[in-house]
């Protein structure tokens, strides 16, 4: 089993990792990288938890062989928080209790922000079916739901303040 | 997870190559979201895997009347596909966003239930799938694919390549039951795809998904609408076929019985939809 050098954009900067083939995307940035927001849960594709965005897209980093994402763009909740302080979206999930555990929040946070790049000002409706791959079994979903539309809201008026300047 | 290799082929005579020499021990992976889930589980315990996310086999492209569609395009891709509308709705009702980024209309032959939501409405539309081996390429209807609970007509050598999906006029119609609204396992799926004639079908396919080894066509449905005007009787009759002609099998989601049922609501649903929707236009 030879080990193969994979390179990437993490957070912005490139990154090459040795891996064993078939390592996933996962297990690098866990075990490798120290992204540990993007959580270890179900590994069959059907909890969320390990979202990361590809290129901007969410995609499931547990599916996902770290071979197949050299020379893109990968994203995570590390890469989101800023140094100091909270993303509107962090700041949201938190004003609104939208989470208890916290364990599929990272993942939540990174499907809510590839939705609101996309549509700023989405429907409860559209908030449900973007977020039907991400598994909460502490809040009922509907204190997340909330804090998308506050983070929508928060973002417009943030961009609407920076227009009016 | 120790795999020996992992084959990254850039194009299909590689891929077919490296299939040729490595034989039924190499794992074939597109968007891995069937078969990761049973490497990391150890359920799967391949020695050398081989994925297509570089093979060259994504794009869509419309010639004439028909459309090609490579094997690794994803769902999401199909999402958008403004030629194949019902592809469309059947991908967007498949699982959720981040799954529909990574799976591929050609893995949808492969999901459980045998044959995903995807395939089921390739099986209305009357597709070809395109098989590419050493000896070259053949093209298969869709529904001569499928041979048996998880068996297909696929050569050990070979590889899906494609599909093509003939563009069709008239009116189709989507309808998946599951356990919840969205990212859920069909009870059933259906799909149907008609010619009118005014306000009667002149003809139909009806496909029913999850409720047999692999997507059925029921061909008493068909024929209970061939050539009539969907009247609430003509509906009754033909869910009631399509509900005989299921072959359903009980598991975790839903049992023998249940399924059987709900078929005949759900093509009777679906064929309600068709008498109400008005004809795409030309």
């Amino acid at each position: 089993m030879a080990s193969v050098v994979v390179a990437f954009e993490l957070a912005g900067r490139p990154v090459e990792v040795l891996v064993s083939p078939l390592a996933t995307l996962q297990q690098v940035l866990r075990t490798q990288l120290g992204h540990t927001s993007v959580k270890d849960g179900c590994r069959q594709g059907a909890c969320g938890s390990c979202t990361v965005l590809l290129d901007g897209e969410p995609v499931l980093s547990c599916l996902l062989p770290v071979a197949d994402v050299a020379g893109r763009r990968v994203t995570t909740l590390e890469d989101l928080t800023p140094a100091d302080g909270l993303t509107p979206v962090q700041r949201a999930f938190l004003d609104a209790n939208g989470f208890q555990c916290g364990y599929c929040t990272p993942g939540l946070e990174l499907v809510t922000k590839a939705l609101l790049d996309r549509n700023p000002a989405p429907s409860r409706e559209e908030i449900a079916e973007a977020l039907a791959g991400n598994v909460c079994r502490c809040t009922g979903y509907t204190p997340i739901i909330a804090a998308v539309e506050a983070a929508a809201d928060a973002m417009r008026a943030a961009v609407s303040e920076e227009a009016a300047r | 997870m120790t795999v020996s290799s992992y084959f990254q082929p850039a194009s299909v005579p590689e891929a077919i190559a490296l299939l040729a020499e490595h034989g039924p021990e190499l794992l074939v992976i597109a968007g891995g979201t069937v078969a990761m889930p049973l490497v990391n589980e150890g359920i799967s315990l391949p020695d050398k895997v081989m994925g297509l996310r570089r093979a060259g086999l994504d794009r869509m492209a419309r010639s004439g009347d028909t459309l090609r569609i490579g094997a690794t395009a994803t769902l999401t891709a199909l999402t958008a596909q403004p030629d194949a509308p019902l592809l469309a709705e059947a991908a967007r009702r498949t699982a959720a966003w981040a799954v529909r980024n990574m799976a591929t209309v050609g893995g949808n032959l492969f999901t459980p239930p045998p044959g995903g939501d995807v395939a089921v409405a390739l099986l209305a539309l009357d597709a070809q799938v395109e098989l590419a081996g050493p000896g070259g390429v053949r093209v298969l209807p869709v529904e001569a694919f499928w041979t048996g609970f998880m068996t297909t007509a696929l050569a050990l050598d070979e590889l899906v390549t494609g599909l093509i999906v003939p563009v069709r006029e008239g009116r189709h119609a989507f309808v998946k039951l599951g356990r919840k609204a969205a990212n859920t396992p069909a009870v059933v799926t259906v799909a149907v795809q008609a010619t009118m004639d005014g306000d009667r079908v002149a003809d139909a396919r009806i496909a029913l998904g999850a409720v047999g080894p692999h997507p059925l066509r029921s061909r008493a449905a068909e024929a209970a609408v061939a050539g009539r005007t969907l009247t609430p009787e003509v509906i009754r009759d033909a869910a009631e076929a399509a509900a005989s002609d299921a072959e359903p099998f009980s598991d975790a989601v839903a049992s023998a019985w249940y399924r059987r049922r709900m078929t005949a609501v759900m093509v009777g649903r679906a064929l309600e939809q068709l008498a109400r929707v008005t004809e795409r236009g030309a």
